[in-house]
């Protein structure tokens, strides 16, 4: 693909020049329309389904719904400037519900990508027996729908429902994965469940791309496995840890699934906005309140940016380090 | 340069046309479903999640040719009232849906509801008792046809209460003696179950014991959802479930069912409505089920749980149509028949009209409780519903603070939260508060 376009490109110069091959121009011209309407697709697309409702959202986010006395005379749609942005930072919940998710990932992230890490260099290790087998059952669980995943570990979670807990309590044990102090933990460990085998792979995809001989070269110089791994082959895949850091990241601030149906199941902790997303769904559903609703999606798909350019800076700068 | 920003131009332009012509075919299909006055059949919308819609449903375009019906099943609760006010807002909303009379003033104060008054002021002045006509008309117009009333009533095993040897408690101090008599004799055995999700129970229990969580003053919406009746119901309830009087399993949820099925929940808090679907969710125990009036605070009292009234919600362009199909459902014999035939989960709903309900009576089956006659219990306690209940134009967002904080620290605090969010929802969209 970089070739060609590379070739077409040619030096600006001879393209304006007067002394240009007319053969070449026409050529460049149909080039240039095909290149057009190859694209012209995604830019429908990116239009109708990015540009439009965020357009659309923004326009919403400037109108608050009015009405006066009982209320049954009909609404009025005022315009509130930034109201709505004022209303939502000064919510408790909007704000109580970041602190929710920085929690969630300051737990979920060491676990998961250290976990997939983990294994992806136990898989790539010369150590290791049946990689495909382990690689294809350890991707598995990300093959299933995240719905359906949660729904299935919320069976797990619910007492009266759970053979795990029958278990647990069988063994003369208990415990309750709803409780305050634990449903952060369950919550993390459905999204390792699901995310860990996808991570995985990933790493493993990268670590195939890290030249032998630099491995051959650590081993002849005597490092050890270990050493091997930690101080040759994750520098090399810096990258494609940076990437799923920041997809994470990313992933985390638009938690919604699981808290939902956490929250439908009673779990006392987790109310209807404890994620951003939720206080969003809520805003626009619940309270049919469409400017707070839209504000409020506004800011963070914002801090969705931020935390973005933040991740890339830091990875940038981690990867130019090591 | 020149030449990719040129090519991005016509991209762009390209896009822009495109996005255009989307936009005008989108706009277009929006008037095409105007053109049926002229003798053709009007088909209306209709969503709804009541149990035996779907014969209703084929029973009214069986027996009409100028209106046919088209049936979408959504669900209840906070998710179906959801899908309807984004369905309004998005322009796509059925005709016809049902809205609970606790929806109403929040549905009609949304701009959610045609008025109604034109089409069917008429038919709910006549045929429906004055308490359930108030729950349906604010500011002097008709929002919606009501369907049912909905006493509440307590299931119970009556196999089971032999056998711990308890009598159908009919106060709630026996309630709490009988819940205390059950748990001594078998620690994995409750008298019932209270959910902590559901608000709408705590309302009507908050209502049979006489409390008011809103009501009007001139223009002025006056809000109790802690007022002394409401929090005399919260403690009673903190209580028992702090002395693990009654299990607090999730409302409407498999678990619940497993216990109700395993002979661990021995009774529940329902309303006339709940019979209906127990055919299908407890098949095993036919038989074994009674109902007796919900216990009260010492005088005969009753709440409502719930309830039904249809509604034409606003984008409609055949009011008049799908005004007539309501008033077929609601008071009509043919109607409330066909809600009765689903074999499977007929509906077990009483109508608020009295002569719908003589008609509902004579259908129900009532060998799933032993023959024991069912309308007339309901017809009996929906006498006894306490007068001057109102809903608020907040509802859902009451209940839903009234949720939140019960789980994490009681029904009290609950209805505290409540009331704050009462009050706030209320000045935050504009409402006139009373002082």
């Amino acid at each position: 693909m970089a070739a060609p376009l590379a070739r077409t490109a040619g030096p600006p110069d001879a393209r304006r020049g007067p002394a240009g091959p007319g053969g070449a121009t026409q050529l460049r011209r149909s080039q240039r329309r095909a290149a057009a309407l190859l694209i012209t697709p995604f830019f429908v697309l990116f239009g109708a389904v990015m540009v439009a409702p965020i357009g659309y959202a923004l326009w919403m986010s400037l109108f608050q719904e009015r009405s006066s006395g009982l209320g049954f005379g009909g609404t009025r749609r005022v315009f509130a400037g930034l109201a709505n942005y004022t209303a939502a930072l000064s919510d408790p919940g909007f704000r109580a519900s970041f602190a929710h998710i920085a929690l969630y990932c300051a737990l979920y992230i060491p676990v998961m990508i250290g976990g997939s890490l983990a294994l992806a260099l136990l898989v790539d290790s010369a150590l290791a027996r049946a990689k495909r087998f382990f690689q294809l059952a350890l991707f598995l669980p990300h093959a299933i729908p995240g719905l359906i995943a949660s729904i299935i570990w919320i069976y797990l979670y619910t007492p009266g429902l759970s053979p795990v807990l029958d278990w647990i309590s069988a063994a003369g044990g208990s415990w309750d994965f709803y409780a305050n102090d634990h449903v952060l933990l369950s919550m993390v460990n459905l999204s390792a469940w699901q995310w860990t085998g996808y991570n995985m792979v990933i790493f493993y995809a990268a670590l195939q791309a890290v030249p032998r001989e630099v491995i051959e070269a650590a081993v002849v110089d005597g490092a050890g496995a270990l050493r091997t791994a930690l101080r040759i082959k994750i520098p090399m895949i810096a990258s494609a840890i940076v990437m799923t850091v920041l997809f994470t990241c990313v992933g985390a601030i638009q938690l919604f699934t699981e808290p939902k149906l956490l929250n439908q199941r009673g779990a006392p902790s987790i109310d209807t906005e404890w994620s951003p997303t939720l206080f969003i769904w809520k805003a626009g559903f619940v309270q049919h309140d469409y400017g707070l609703a839209a504000a409020a999606s506004l800011l963070l798909a914002a801090l969705g940016v931020a935390l973005s350019f933040v991740v890339t800076w830091i990875g940038n700068r981690w990867k130019a380090a090591v | 340069m020149t030449r990719t920003s040129r090519s991005f131009r016509f991209a762009a332009t390209a896009a822009v046309a495109a996005l255009g012509l989307l936009v005008t075919a989108c706009g277009g299909s929006g008037g095409s479903t105007g053109a049926a006055s002229d003798g053709k059949p009007v088909t209306i919308e209709y969503w709804t999640w009541t149990l035996g819609a779907k014969s209703t449903v084929d029973a009214f375009n069986r027996t009409h040719k100028d209106i046919k019906v088209k049936f979408t099943e959504i669900p209840s609760g906070t998710e179906g009232y959801s899908k309807l006010s984004n369905a309004v807002q998005a322009g796509n909303a059925p005709d016809v849906a049902t809205i609970e009379y606790q929806m109403v003033p929040e549905f009609a104060s949304q701009g959610n509801l045609i008025d109604l008054t034109k089409y069917a002021g008429e038919t709910v002045k006549t045929k429906f008792p004055k308490p359930v006509q108030s729950l349906v008309t604010f500011g002097g117009r008709t929002w919606t046809v009501p369907y049912d009333v909905a006493p509440q009533l307590l299931y119970y095993r009556t196999d089971l209460f032999k056998k711990y040897g308890i009598a159908v408690p009919k106060t709630w101090d026996e309630f709490r003696t009988a819940a205390e008599k059950v748990r001594k004799q078998d620690k994995n055995v409750r008298l019932a179950s209270f959910p902590k999700n559901d608000p709408a129970l705590l309302a009507a229990l908050a209502w049979q014991a006489g409390g008011k969580w809103f009501g009007t003053q001139g223009d002025a919406w006056k809000t109790g959802v802690n007022d002394t009746a409401t929090k005399k119901v919260a403690a009673y309830w903190d209580g028992l479930v702090k002395d693990g009087l009654v299990q607090t399993f999730t409302g409407y949820s498999p678990e619940e069912t497993k216990a109700r099925a395993q002979g661990s929940t021995l009774a529940f808090l329902g309303a006339s409505w709940s019979a209906g679907g127990m055919k299908t969710a407890l098949p095993d125990l036919k038989g074994k089920w009674a109902a007796a009036p919900m216990p009260n605070w010492g005088t005969p009292a009753v709440g409502n749980y719930g309830g039904t009234s249809y509604g034409v919600l606003k984008g409609s362009e055949h009011a008049q149509a799908a005004a007539e199909f309501i008033t077929w459902l609601t008071t009509d014999k043919a109607g409330v028949e066909a809600r009765l035939a689903d074999l499977a989960s007929p509906s077990s709903a009483l109508p608020a009209n009295a002569d719908m309900r003589k008609v509902a009576a004579a259908r129900f089956d009532t060998s799933y409780f032993n023959g024991q006659d069912l309308y007339a219990l309901a017809s009996q306690q929906a006498d006894t519903i306490v007068p001057g209940w109102t809903w608020g134009p907040d509802q859902m967002d009451v209940y839903t603070a009234i949720q939140d904080t019960t789980a994490k620290s009681g029904f009290t605090a609950g209805v505290e939260a409540g009331e704050h969010k009462a009050e706030s929802g209320i000045e935050s969209r504009g409402l006139k508060l009373a002082e």
